[in-house]
């Protein structure tokens, strides 16, 4: 996966492990890692902009396209209590739909 | 299943088209529920930063945007793959999990050479399932929770921590009544360098014993293994332990095939029981010892 202001609490290898257990080809795994990469930063951006004011919201964009992570978490912990938590929940119910999607297709 | 007599085949679906349907559409929800919560802001966001160099994150705004198909924002499969978009990490698992069974079981000499391979590259330095021309029983099995071990006469779990952190996440594991395979690290607590002190923190305890031709050269192979450097790696997660043979062990009947000092099993993730998880563990070639012992990054490329 990509490295991203969250990607030290969020875990992705369990899913690519997973998907190594299935019959893809080199490329169909880097295919459907892209995905889950995009689906999680598309689920914590939707969480982490939901915690916030308009004003912090555009504040927050500005401070995402500078890629100053310390910069990032400074401003969002003292913005919104326990996120850290939150996005890390929000990452684990989406990695839970996507092991069970393809527990699902291994067992057809 | 039949029609008019005649069996009708069941239309197969690929592992991939099925995946990726299903998250396609999961994305897609993603993308629109993002956009309706928060579409004015992100919008004048992305206008703001159109002429922009944009962070990952930040880029995908703009890949988001309404009008722009949901499809275009998902990464297309790229014509020469070798992975190179991906982390770090996730390339590394990619190729060291195309040859590494689903079953733990030994590996083939195939396998080993192709894993070692993988390791050697990743991490950046030689490794191999054989030395010198001796090898253990095997390369990948499960490995289980050790206890510390006595660095010298006298050493108690009292002595044997160096800082509170250590002591609230080591101490529990307690002190193994008996010696190392090969005794004490050191004489005295006096005597005792820190090459003693990181050979007892990160050993492992491999079975010597089932190693082929051990019965006949015991003095011999009994030398080669005494602290031999091992590389020791969790395929599920990437993490890797540049550890040392300091005990013999455990017992075949366990259903184990190595074990982890209390720091290694730590790092790697690894837990003993039920939960219990298999490794690779392959020699280090480090004839000068140059490499130290403890938790290893992969090779930046």
């Amino acid at each position: 996966m990509k490295k991203h202001f969250y990607s030290h609490i969020v875990e992705t290898e369990s899913l690519v492990i997973a998907l190594s257990d299935l019959n893809l080809s080199e490329q169909e795994k880097v295919h459907l890692i892209g995905i889950i990469d995009s689906s999680l930063q598309h689920a914590i951006l939707d969480a982490v902009l939901s915690e916030l004011s308009e004003k912090d919201k555009k504040e927050f964009l500005d401070q995402m396209s500078s890629e100053d992570n310390e910069k990032i978490w400074k401003f969002l912990n003292g913005k919104v209590e326990n996120i850290e938590e939150k996005i890390k929940k929000v990452a684990k119910d989406l990695k839970e739909e996507l092991h069970k999607d393809i527990k699902s297709v291994r067992e057809k | 299943m039949w029609f008019f007599g005649k069996p009708i085949s069941k239309k197969k679906v690929s592992h991939f088209e099925d995946l990726k349907e299903k998250w396609s559409q999961k994305h897609r929800v993603l993308q629109k529920q993002l956009w309706d919560k928060h579409g004015s802001v992100l919008k004048e966001f992305a206008e703001k930063t159109r002429h922009a160099t944009l962070g990952s994150l930040a880029g995908i705004v703009l890949l988001t945007s309404p009008g722009i198909s949901a499809a275009s924002s998902i990464p297309q499969i790229p014509k020469d793959s070798q992975y190179a978009d991906l982390g770090q990490t996730s390339t590394f698992l990619l190729n060291l999990n195309a040859n590494v069974p689903q079953d733990v079981r030994p590996l083939t000499p195939e396998e080993e050479q192709k894993i070692g391979d993988v390791l050697s590259q990743s991490f950046g330095m030689k490794v191999s399932s054989e030395l010198d021309g001796i090898k253990l029983n095997r390369s990948y099995g499960y490995i289980g929770q050790e206890q510390h071990l006595m660095r010298y006469p006298g050493d108690t779990m009292d002595t044997h921590l160096a800082s509170q952190a250590d002591v609230e996440s080591y101490y529990k594991y307690g002190m193994a009544p008996g010696r190392g395979a090969w005794g004490y690290f050191a004489n005295s607590s006096t005597s005792m360098t820190n090459q003693d002190i990181n050979r007892e923190k990160y050993y492992i305890a491999v079975q010597t014993f089932l190693a082929p031709g051990y019965l006949e050269n015991t003095r011999q192979m009994s030398q080669f293994f005494k602290y031999r450097k091992m590389l020791v790696v969790n395929p599920q997660n990437g993490r890797a332990v540049v550890a040392d043979i300091a005990d013999s062990g455990p017992s075949e009947w366990t259903g184990k095939s190595l074990g982890g000092s209390p720091e290694v099993m730590n790092y790697l993730q690894r837990v003993d029981g039920a939960q219990k998880g298999a490794v690779l563990y392959f020699f280090i070639d480090d004839p000068n010892d140059t490499i130290p012992l403890g938790p290893v990054e992969l090779k930046s490329s």
